[in-house]
Order: structure tokens, then sequence, then C-alpha cells
């Protein structure tokens, strides 16, 4: 059977079994990945997935199970057992599964050169990362591995109320990590791009950019603790983002554990700050039609000039708030219903260039690394990160800092940001500029 | 649900024959079958009950260093057999004529005992455990604002094939039970967590266990709300031993990894029979201890578990192995080679991580140390492995003034370099104490657990807000 087939015949099957409403979630797909390192080739990986998600609705009680085995026989147990599991779970008025969309917004996320583009050219998409790392700076000795890698999918979600969407992406990226040594001193750098189209890959960018790290931090000492502004390049900054993501789900509102909560209407970061999630972005790494359970994909303002305009919602926890989702049920795999999550959520770009954001700052941190940010407690917003990035002085970069710490509070950060660059950039699903903060604590000697 | 299939003996040589038909000379096959079964209460509710089948096959091709991975979970064996075709055109060296060892079962070394099945174990009673975890932290203070209770269980039954003639069938059989505690007061959200898990079955939540986690879990979060900010700057630091160990996990553990250290990639390429820690520190990885959480037969290349003493007396004596690293150092297998599924091809990875006990006597070691930090809890951690900096982040501790246990601070990363805060570890208590996690590397996470006594490191970084 063809995916919609059996994605059809599971939801025909959970009704003959009892269920109220049902929901097919298939999810196929096929990767490639190779790693060379010092111009050879390290591996080379390739794949094929499958899987399906079944989401019943028993009275108000939700059931779920999920099978990779796509035959009849698997299938129809796999529905049983999702009828078996609403059985045990508790009636909820609010569990829902949405109807057929009106309208499915038009986005074109697949490359069919991804598909075409032979193994050999792959392979030397990877080589040219290194190749660019190594030409960079002669101070960079060696690369843990180069990489380039790719996947196609196709989705389909079928429901009992008439969503029946099918849709097929791609996306293809390269990394890299490398190593730079001097005077007996190491150090290392990291590069990675992900976009949807193979013709927007720049290996020669994510080589250069590694090294470009790496070299800057050589030579690091230490500083000791002190309060002081800090500068984010977009990597840095987006690592951030994804801290006060969680805090933006409705259901983390709803169930108390999010910081923004009860503060709609209210000013939670600084006047210059405006967050948008758009599922519909183009050339976006996560824009899609629609949502992990088929509501169309859509642009939300979440928080504009500082002020908190709305959360992100999926069908359940809207119908809980007596709203429509923003198309935010997220589903990465067929293993699991659908939650919460961003798509691509970004900042919205200023106007300094990096000599502006640096302007005026006696004493600051331009951070180039993070380590330990999913150490980060997404629900209190207190974060304490190892860091490494180069000190400022008089308005200057003057030299590297490493094996210090920077903690704070999330909403204290982007209450303190005090300027934004016209630098905008994506890593996967997060975008920002570079950001200027207020001071902050960095713990070091 | 049921097993539904894993390799015959004959298919199996089939399979590696195709893969070493166009070169390479080395291949494997994982086949793996995980049934999996969740359930979670939030809100007061039960929210989820959910259940899963899934498998698939990975094979791979290994020529001199280089590796062909091609994994599929279409499980016919015409499918199989073409992905095999797959890996053996993408190997990189294309001499033939590497034959097929006759396969022959390997008995495991290290059996683990399961006292109930959660297959057998009806979902009421999973469901049962849940709320009794879920009623317990709600019970203890009108301040608890959220509470999460999950419970898993996992039952992974693996087939690795290799060309050498090993084979070899195992059920590793995994629960966990976790507790999340959001506390409030005004403005004021604080978090509690404590979790368990094991390579056992479901009577790793027997008795009050839920009660008594999710207590934990909500006193830890009731406890924070009325902490003072964490200092901030270099001190002396004692962990205790309910503190796990991720600690050591991040100083020295990934450090060890052979992939690593092969690439002169790790602070501790080329320390071999070097001093690397203080003479009181002995770190032991051992895959082979009664149910832990990184336990296991037979790893996921069909190596027999064992326990590597890592840094013995504070000399460097074993890096931890799989099977490509060994076969480049020419070192024996040490039982790390392990994977997340079959999704994913092997890397050297921990298991159980510790730093043996000494014999101080652990409240001495806090009676000595005048003024620093008591880490009562850690959580998640992260190091880069080249320049050796490592983090780790602590949401339970307590300022410790003139040998005494004082207030409570709100928790905080601490950060160090993974020799020097080895060689700085001034005092070993008689203890020990683990906790479990799920360690990410490569983009793979497998469950490992890690554990120390308690220590006092004479000086680390402290990443806090307050003076």
């Amino acid at each position: 059977m063809k995916n919609e087939e059996i994605a059809h015949w599971a939801v025909a099957q959970s009704q003959k079994q009892g269920a109220e409403l049902a929901e097919a979630f298939l999810l196929r797909d096929k990767s490639f990945s190779v790693r060379v390192r010092q111009g050879k080739v390290e591996s080379i990986e390739q794949a094929e997935e499958r899987g399906l998600g079944i989401r019943v609705l028993v009275g108000e009680r939700m059931g779920f199970a999920y099978t990779s085995f796509l035959a009849k026989g698997p299938v129809e147990k796999t529905v049983s057992q999702a009828i078996a599991n609403a059985a045990k779970t508790a009636a909820d008025k609010n569990n829902a599964l949405p109807a057929s969309p009106a309208r499915i917004p038009e986005l074109v996320l697949y490359d069919p050169k991804i598909v075409a583009t032979p193994v050999e050219e792959k392979i030397r998409v990877a080589k040219a990362v290194e190749e660019a790392a190594f030409a960079a700076d002669p101070r960079v000795i060696k690369t843990e591995h180069a990489s380039y890698g790719d996947t196609v999918y196709e989705v389909s979600i079928v429901n009992s109320r008439g969503v029946d969407v099918n849709y097929r992406g791609s996306f293809c990226g390269g990394s890299v990590w490398v190593v730079a040594r001097e005077n007996g001193d190491t150090q290392t750098g990291s590069g990675m791009d992900y976009v949807l189209d193979f013709a927007d890959l720049k290996p020669e960018v994510i080589g250069q950019e590694a090294s470009q790290e790496a070299v800057a931090m050589l030579g690091a000492k230490k500083v000791s603790s002190q309060r002081v502004p800090l500068v984010m390049p977009p990597r840095v900054a987006t690592q951030f983002l994804g801290v006060l993501a969680p805090a933006l789900s409705a259901e983390a509102v709803q169930k108390g554990r999010s910081l923004l909560a009860g503060k709609l209407g209210e000013m939670v970061a600084s006047p210059r700050v405006t967050l948008i999630d758009d599922g519909t972005l183009p050339r976006g790494i996560n824009s899609s039609p629609v949502d992990g359970e088929g509501v169309p994909s859509g642009r939300t303002v979440l928080i504009e000039g500082g002020q908190l305009q709305t959360y992100l919602y999926n069908t359940y926890t809207a119908s809980k708030d007596g709203t429509d989702s923003t198309g935010n049920a997220s589903r990465p795999s067929y293993r699991g219903t659908p939650e919460i999550g961003p798509s691509n959520l970004y900042l919205e770009a200023g106007d300094c260039n990096q000599g502006e954001l640096l302007k005026d700052i006696a004493q600051g941190f331009y951070l180039l690394e993070v380590l330990g940010m999913h150490t980060a407690n997404p629900i209190s917003g207190d974060f304490s990160v190892g860091a490494a990035g180069i000190w400022i002085e008089k308005g200057e970069l003057a030299y590297p800092v490493r094996g210090v710490a920077v903690a704070g509070n999330i909403l204290d950060l982007f209450r303190g940001v005090e300027a934004l660059g016209n630098d905008l950039r994506f890593y996967l699903g997060y975008g920002s500029p570079s950001i200027r903060f207020g001071p902050m604590a960095v713990s070091g000697e | 649900m049921e097993v539904v299939f894993l390799f015959t003996v004959g298919e199996l040589q089939e399979i590696l024959a195709v893969a070493l038909q166009e070169g390479g000379d080395f291949a494997d096959v994982f086949t793996e079958e995980k049934v999996s079964n969740s359930v979670v209460c939030e809100d007061d509710l039960i929210e989820r009950v959910n259940s899963g089948l899934e498998a698939g096959v990975g094979i791979r091709v290994l020529s001199g260093q280089s590796t062909a991975y091609v994994y599929t979970n279409d499980l016919n064996l015409s499918a199989v057999k073409k992905a095999a075709h797959v890996a053996s055109k993408a190997a990189s060296d294309k001499v033939k004529g590497t034959t097929v060892v006759d396969l022959c079962r390997q008995k495991p070394r290290t059996v683990f005992e399961i006292l109930r099945q959660p297959e057998d174990v009806p979902i009421d009673e999973k469901v049962e455990a849940v709320i009794k975890g879920n009623r317990s932290a709600r019970a203890l203070d009108e301040r608890i604002a959220q509470v999460m209770v999950s419970y898993g269980d996992v039952v992974q039954r693996i087939q690795v094939a290799n060309s050498m003639g090993d084979l070899v069938e195992d059920e590793r059989v995994r629960t966990r039970f976790v507790v999340h505690v959001v506390a409030q007061e005004g403005s004021l959200i604080q978090t509690g967590y404590e979790a368990i898990g094991g390579l056992t079955g479901f009577e790793l939540v027997r008795g009050d266990e839920p009660e008594r986690l999710a207590e934990i879990a909500a006193r830890q979060a009731l406890l924070m709300l009325g902490a003072k900010p964490a200092p901030s700057g270099r001190m002396p630091v004692v962990m205790a031993a309910e503190a796990g160990g991720t600690m050591v996990h991040e100083a020295c553990g990934h450090g060890l990894e052979a992939d690593l250290v092969q690439k002169d990639l790790s602070v501790y390429t080329g320390k071999l029979k070097e001093r690397v820690a203080a003479e009181i520190v002995t770190i032991i990885d051992d895959g082979t201890l009664p149910n832990k959480y990184g336990s296991f037969s037979f790893d996921d290349e069909g190596t027999p578990s064992g326990r590597n003493v890592l840094i013995k007396d504070g000399i460097l004596t074993s890096y931890m192995y799989d099977r490509l690293s060994a076969r480049q150092d020419g070192h024996p297998l040490t039982g790390n080679g392990r994977r997340q599924s079959f999704a994913h091809r092997p890397i050297p990875r921990m298991t159980n991580t510790y730093i043996a006990p000494g014999n101080t006597d652990p409240g001495e070691i806090i009676a000595q140390t005048k003024k620093g930090l008591l880490v009562k809890k850690m959580g998640g951690g992260q190091v880069n492995p080249t320049t050796g900096d490592f983090v780790f982040d602590v949401s339970e501790a307590y300022l410790i003034e003139n040998g005494r246990i004082t207030i409570p601070v709100r928790g905080a990363t601490l950060t160090g370099n993974g020799p020097e805060a080895l060689r700085e570890i001034e005092l070993v208590g008689s203890d020990l104490g683990f906790a479990i996690g799920t360690c990410g590397k490569e983009g793979q996470g497998v469950p490992v657990s890690d554990a120390q006594p308690t220590i006092l490191i004479k000086q680390l970084i402290v990443g806090g807000t307050g003076q």
C-alpha cells in the first residue's frame, strides 16, 4: 500500500474498532551522510525509515500507539493498543482533532537536486568544507571531521474529520569541527549550516567560520568575576532563544510551568525586541504547509516591541483557552503525540553593524561559545553556562577569554537588550541578529 | 504486542556475504526490536498512555578505518540484502575476498535478574505507580504548583552477527521513573527533579518507591524557593555522593573514549601510564554492575560488557574502545561499542562510570572545609574534550562555612578543566552514590549511570549571580 492508503486504512480500522475520532500520522524518510577527515572518507551512511503513529479518541479519552511495521496485521494491532491505552487516560473535554482546513499554504520544500546529486559530488562538498577550514588559517591543524548530510521525507496526516494532507520536503547541510594550535595552546571551533536547496549550501563559508572561531580563541586567558555587558553573534544568541522558546508554549502556560504565564499584554522584553514564529517562512528549515496534526502553518507575532502578544497553540491547548491553534503542534517523529513547539522562531533584525554594537562598551564580553546550554532551566528561566569568547575593551575586541561562566535569568537578559545587529541569521529553526545585552554576571577567578 | 521477528542463522550468513561482496574487510549486522510503554501524569490527570513497537536493521562494512553504514526498517530479507549490497558498494576498499566465518552463538558472561517483566505487568499497575507519585508530591505543600510524573519501560531485543563468526542475541529490559515538580511563591518559580532507572523490570518502583522519589523532588523545589543566589567565583567544592557522577563523566569520561584520543582531539591523548589525577583517585567504567542503567550483557557490537579501570591511583591505565578504534590500536575490545538504535553506527561510549570510594568519612570532609560550596545534586553537563573545559549543572547546593553546612543556594553551573580538577581532588569519601542520565554524543543518546563518593575539590569556578 502507498502511504496515504495505509493512513486511510488505519483511520477506518480505528473507527471500526470503536474509536469516535482517529488520526494517522505517517512519516517516511531517506537520508544520506558522509564524513571526511584529513581528506579521506571516514564514513558513509544511508538510511530509509518509516513509521506510523495512531491517535484515537474514545469518548473524551485519548490513546496513542506507534509501529514501524506498515502491513495490515501490525497496524491493526497498533490500533487495538491505542484504543486500549485510551481506556486508561483521563477524560478531558478539550481532547479534540482538527477539522479539514479551508486553505493550506503552498510552499516549495522539496529540492529534486538533493536526490539527483551523485554521491561523489556530495563527498566533494564535505571535502570542500574541510579544505576551506584548512585554507582559512595555517594554525588550523586538524579537523574532528567535516560532513555533508541530507534528508528527503514524506508526511501523511489523515483524520476522521476530513484532514487528508500529504507533503514532501528535503534539506541538506554541512558541518565541521576544527582544532587550531599555536605556542602549545589548543582551541576548537565549529561551523554548520542547513538549507532547503542544495544550491544554497556554501561549504567554504562553513569551513571559514569554524577556523575563524578556533583561531580567535588562541591564547585565551581567564578574567575575574564581574558584571559586564554581553554581545552575542547570531549563533550564540539563537541558543538563548532556545531557552526562551518553551515559555511561549500555551501548554507550559496552562500548566504553570512558564515564566510568561499571566503576562499577556505586558512588557516582557526590551522595546527593541520583536519575536516572530513563522511556519511559512520561505526557505525556512522548519517550514511546512501544516503542523503535526494537520492545522495550516502560520505566522505568529509573539512579542512586539517588547510586549507579549500571544502564545503558541496546538488544537488541545487552543480548545482549553477558547482560541484557535496557531499551527504549532510539533511532531518530529511518528513515535510521539503532537506537542507544542516553535517552527522558525526569530528575533527581528535591527540596523547596527558590529562596530556600532561594540561602541561605548568600556569592558564587555563577546560570546563565541557556550557550554551546557541544555542545563538552563526553561521553567524558572535561570541559566548559568560555561562560556568562551573575546573580551571587549573600549569598544573593541581585545583578547580571548575562556573557562568562565555567565549566569542570569532569561527574562532579565531580554529585558536588557540594548541594540540589535543588521545580520539576522538562522541556525536550524532559530534566527537572530547579533545582540548587545546589558550587564550580566560573569564568574571567573 | 509480541515479538515479530529476528533473523535465522542462515539468513544472517547470507546478509553478511552480500555485505562483503564488493569489498571491505569486516561486516556486521545489528538487528533490533523495541517495545516501549509509557505513562505520564501531569496537571493531576493521566494525560498519556503510549505504546510502541519498532524494529530495524543496520549493516556496517569496515575497510581499514573507513565505515559504510546502511540501515532500514523494512525487514523483508530481500530489502535487507539490498541494504547490505548498498553498504558493500559504499565500502571504500574494493579488495574482495573477505569471507564470512560460520556463525557461532556466544553465551553471556554477565546475566541480569529481571524480577517482573514489564510486558507481564498490567497497565493498571503502571498507572497506579504514577498516581502514587503525583499524590505524594502534591500533598506535601500548597506551594507545589505542578507535578509531572512519568513511568517508562523498554524491552529491546537485539541480534548482532559479524563476519568473524560471532553471533549474539540478547534482551535488555530498562525501566525508569521520573518526577518533575514546580513550586511557586508569588512570582518566583523553582523546580525539583528526581529520577531512577535501571536495567531492571517493574520491581524498580515496588513498594513506596514512587512516593519516596516524588517527595525528594518536591522538597527540592520547595527548598529552592527560599534559597539565595549561588555565589560567583573560584572556591573549594565538596560534592556529596548523592549528587551523582556528572562531574567525572564530563571531566574525565568523554576524554578517555578512544575515538577522540586517536584523533588527537582529547586532552588525555598520549597520557597513558602518566599521572593525570591525584593519587587518591581511581576511576572505573563497569558495564557489568548489577541492574544499573548503563549495564548490559553485550555491547551493541556483540562484545561482552566489561569492568575497565581507566585511572588507577592517579595513573591513566586504559581508554574505552569500540571495535573500530580497538582495531587501530591493536587493543582488546573493552565492551564500550554502543549505539542509540539500529539507526546509528556504534561509537565508543561510557556505561556506568565512577570514582572508586576512598577511606575518608564523608562527614569529616565537610568538617575539614572552611569555606566552600556543597553540591547535593547535579544535573546535566558538557565538555569540550579537546581543551578539557567542562561544565556541570548543580540543582541543589549549600554554603559550607567553618566546616558546617549553612544556607541553601540556587542552581548554578560549575566550570573547570578536566585534568586540573582531577589533580585537585583532595579528599575521597568512603561512600558511593549513583545517578542516571542519557548521555549524548554525535547526536546519539544512550542510557548511562555515573557515581562518586563524597569528594573535595580544591577549587572550581561557581557561575552564580550572588556574592
